[in-house]
């Protein structure tokens, strides 16, 4: 390991000139130091008043990140093969679903890392800044957002957008208003609708269309169904949707894993725990709220009978669509996100808030917490401005209570 | 009247390189230098020339814009050379002994009889000795203005960040000096004065905790209970128009050493700690003001490339022992190692030899370990990314992220709404430390201060 390491650090020192200004290969600087640094850590010693430093550094927390997604990747390529078998109507065993699923999803995987990727280096070869890592994390986390079934010029479309319109423009990571991944997933979601919602596996058998439980759901409640029942019918129960053996996007369908993952954000203090509570409980409240709605109007006389898509409990819209997912890892970026503590409270229940509005109050678009966290991204500098307004009042009056010296 | 406080929020580092207490003694060797270079943003003109005669507290320099502040020589002896520094700045003037007793003296007070003093002549004496360059105002924490007065004093008794001296050792043996400094502070504020210790020394009953004349305060938690910031902010907060004079108590023991004896204090208490310096050379030293540092640190530091460091590990200047010597302001020196090796992987290898205080990483869990720390950055450098996790690390009440942000924009107004006038750099130090896009939040808040004090406001 040691000789490897000399080896390595021997090479560098050798074709490091190479890459420098006046070298052969000039501007390809930031590939050769992002290669340089992922391989061994930077020589470079403190500058400043501050001697040390904390051993954790950018790369780290991006990729704890990576690690929180992988139970989520993991079940979605399960899943992925689950499906495929499901609706070509084929029996098929663990094995086989693994691999079918791996053979779905990694290609998806794959094109978002490498397209995603060129952009990144082509920016920051023209920029002159360090390839970063930040992208590690949009390239994983743009897929899991995807149904399986999308076709691979559609994430390479989508990945492009997100990273140079999401990002890129801005100035790159740190810079950028709007999660990349999401912005990425809304593009898809708006320039290729039917590609990205409703019935997503062309199936073989009858009457089975592949449709996720939440596009169902709207469309009950749409016919005053009772929505919970009408959906059991069809096989997603609860727990069923808990489980996450369901139609879906690759990352969100099942709860153990995105739990698995925020409890890794949540303990490795990465993700912010004040904007995933805060979330559950704005949903959680405006779902409530929701169950008070009337399902029937007797305005003019005549009984009409509205949507019944209010009634649902609570829990699930925890368990439906993504928004444990989207809160857990899209609206925990806290480049998007709120940047004052009790932002992210404020934050984080407002996109609970929106979540249940958009997905109740328009049937049109169920999948409420894209939109939910996109709009609350915009409006997270907001946020911020009057947290701070009112720290600053806050402060004033602390400091008035010492006016004793003051006379 | 005497204030207990807790401090929540902050972290100790646990930094291998802890000194002892033991005191010992370091004798003068080669020439003594004085550096009115030490204070920073004033300028000096020159009174002597190579070759002129000094006695002992005889006159080297005159500050322009307060002419009856002199710079003075710590020893008797021959002026050997004058140094200039950037844009002819004074320097350094080195002076080689000559063993003389030629002593130019100062108005001597008992203990007691200061109390009756007028303040006019205790705070002309300071001026005219130079030693008003121990005391600091706050906001920005220079050389305190003779002319305005303060409306609180505060002393500052604590060591929390790695590696400060302990005052209860600085002060050992010097309990008349330090308590005639405490009565001489409280002719100069109608305000109070403040003594502030360390909650774990309580039962020390020394001549700091049983100081009197003076509010003796006791902060407890982890760093940066010790700072000054955290002092004033709990006792006395600064509202934007205030003044209040900083000092640490091994200043106010060299003021009273002057008062007490009339004569020019010609050594200092200083300690010299960190991982860098042999273990049996960790600990206290009694040298001569204006020693060379190549001297005092000689045959004391381990192998290899050492980085010495003026201050403490958080706050501190990195200097050339060769080229520096022992300032009147000089309360302690870290040396840690020069540490340029590289990792395999080390970006996510689970370190347990590196400390962190983020949970990702295991050294992170453990608990009562010392760690080595090197002056290695530990990563590159990045745009600020995680946010929201810099306020646990201050004892202030401030929303570091925008205040940051608001002084990157140079938006001063903001800034001073925020409290950055409450402030000093080494509040942030421990921001610094732990930010994983490693940025340098001391440095964008010197120089937002810097920007205010410019203007004005």
């Amino acid at each position: 390991m040691r000789d490897f390491k000399e080896t390595i650090e021997k090479k560098h020192k050798e074709i490091e000139p190479l890459f420098h200004k006046g070298g052969k290969f000039e501007k390809l600087y930031p590939l050769f130091e992002a290669q340089d640094a992922f391989l061994l850590t930077p020589p470079d010693t403190t500058k400043g008043m501050t001697h040390v430093r904390d051993a954790v550094d950018l790369k780290r927390v991006m990729f704890t990140v990576v690690v929180a997604l992988l139970p989520c990747l993991l079940w979605g390529m399960f899943n992925a093969g689950h499906q495929y078998y499901h609706y070509s109507g084929i029996e098929a065993g663990l094995f086989a679903k693994i691999f079918r699923g791996s053979w779905i999803v990694m290609p998806i995987v794959l094109t978002s890392y490498a397209v995603g990727g060129l952009w990144e280096v082509l920016f920051a070869v023209v920029r002159k800044h360090e390839i970063n890592e930040g992208f590690l994390v949009t390239g994983i986390l743009f897929p899991l957002t995807l149904p399986p079934t999308i076709a691979l010029w559609q994430v390479a479309v989508g990945i492009s957008f997100g990273v140079v319109v999401g990002k890129e423009v801005f100035g790159g990571t740190g810079f950028n208003i709007l999660n990349p991944a999401l912005t990425a997933r809304a593009y898809l979601f708006f320039a290729h609708a039917k590609d990205m919602t409703g019935e997503i596996w062309a199936s073989a058998k009858d009457g089975a269309t592949g449709a996720t439980p939440l596009g169902l759901g709207a469309a009950f409640g749409g016919e005053g169904l009772n929505v919970t029942e009408e959906l059991a019918n069809r096989g997603h129960t609860f727990w069923s949707m808990f489980g996450g053996l369901e139609p879906g996007s690759i990352g969100e369908t099942a709860v153990i894993p995105i739990l698995l993952g925020a409890a890794i954000l949540i303990v490795s203090g990465v993700g912010s725990w004040r904007i995933m509570t805060g979330g559950c409980v704005g949903l959680i409240a405006t779902a409530i709220l929701m169950n008070l709605m009337p399902t029937q109007s007797s305005a003019g006389g005549e009984v009409v009978q509205m949507t019944t898509w209010t009634q649902i409990p609570f829990l699930y819209h925890f368990v439906m669509g993504s928004f444990l997912f989207g809160i857990v890892f899209m609206a925990t970026d806290p480049v998007s996100a709120a940047s004052t503590n009790t932002g992210k409270w404020i934050y984080g229940v407002l996109i609970g808030v929106v979540t249940i509005l958009v997905r109740v109050t328009n049937p049109g678009f169920p999948e409420g917490v894209m939109l939910a966290i996109l709009f609350m991204n915009v409006m997270a500098p907001i946020i911020d401005y009057y947290v701070v307004q009112a720290h600053i009042k806050n402060r004033n009056a602390n400091l008035r209570k010492f006016s004793y010296a003051k006379g | 009247m005497s204030a207990e406080i807790t401090i929540t929020t902050g972290l100790d580092l646990p930094m291998e390189g802890a000194p002892g207490t033991e005191i010992r003694q370091r004798t003068a060797k080669g020439p003594i230098s004085v550096f009115p270079s030490e204070f920073a943003k004033v300028k000096f003109k020159c009174l002597v020339e190579q070759g002129d005669s000094v006695a002992r507290g005889g006159k080297l320099a005159r500050r322009k814009d307060l002419p009856e502040f002199f710079v003075r020589s710590p020893v008797a002896g021959k002026v050997k050379e004058v140094i200039l520094g950037d844009r002819r700045s004074l320097k350094e003037i080195v002076i080689e002994s000559d063993g003389s007793d030629n002593n130019e003296t100062f108005g001597t007070f008992t203990v007691d009889g200061i109390l009756r003093a007028k303040a006019e002549n205790v705070l002309s004496e300071l001026i005219d000795s130079g030693l008003l360059g121990l005391m600091r105002q706050r906001p920005f924490n220079h050389i305190a203005d003779p002319a305005v007065k303060p409306k609180s004093i505060f002393v500052n008794g604590m060591a929390t960040a790695p590696f400060r001296p302990d005052a209860h050792v600085l002060a050992q043996g010097k309990s008349d000096a330090l308590q005639l400094g405490l009565n001489a502070l409280t002719l100069l504020t109608d305000g109070p004065v403040h003594l502030n210790l360390a909650a774990s020394a309580k039962g020390a009953n020394d001549s700091l905790t049983n100081a009197s004349n003076v509010q003796v305060n006791y902060f407890d938690g982890p760093h940066p209970s010790g700072n000054t910031s955290t002092h004033i902010h709990y006792l006395d907060p600064i509202i934007p128009g205030d003044i209040v004079w900083t000092l640490r108590v091994s200043d106010v023991i060299r003021i009273g050493e002057l008062l007490l004896t009339g004569n020019y204090p010609n050594q200092q208490r200083i300690l010299l700690a960190g991982e860098g310096v042999k273990p049996e050379a960790r600990g206290y030293l009694d040298v001569p003001t204006g020693m060379r540092l190549s001297d005092v640190i000689a045959d004391s530091l381990q192998e290899g490339e050492q980085r010495l460091i003026r201050g403490d590990t958080l706050a501190g200047e990195a200097i050339d022992p060769s080229e520096s010597g022992i300032y009147l302001y000089d309360q302690g020196f870290v040396v840690l190692p020069e540490d340029t090796e590289r990792h395999l992987l080390g970006w996510y290898a689970p370190t347990k030899e590196q400390f962190s205080a983020h949970k990702v990483v295991p050294s992170a869990w453990i608990k009562d370990k010392l760690f080595s720390f090197g002056t290695n950055t530990r990563g590159s450098r990045r745009a600020m990314v995680l946010t929201g996790i810099y306020d646990s690390y201050t004892s202030l009440d401030l929303l570091v992220d925008p205040l940051t942000r608001a002084c990157i924009a140079g938006e001063t107004e903001d800034a001073i709404a925020m409290g950055i006038l409450e402030t000093d750099p080494e509040d942030f130090a421990l921001c610094t430390f732990i930010c994983p896009s490693k940025t340098d939040f001391g440095k964008i808040i010197s120089e937002a201060l810097a920007l205010i004090e410019q203007e004005g406001f």
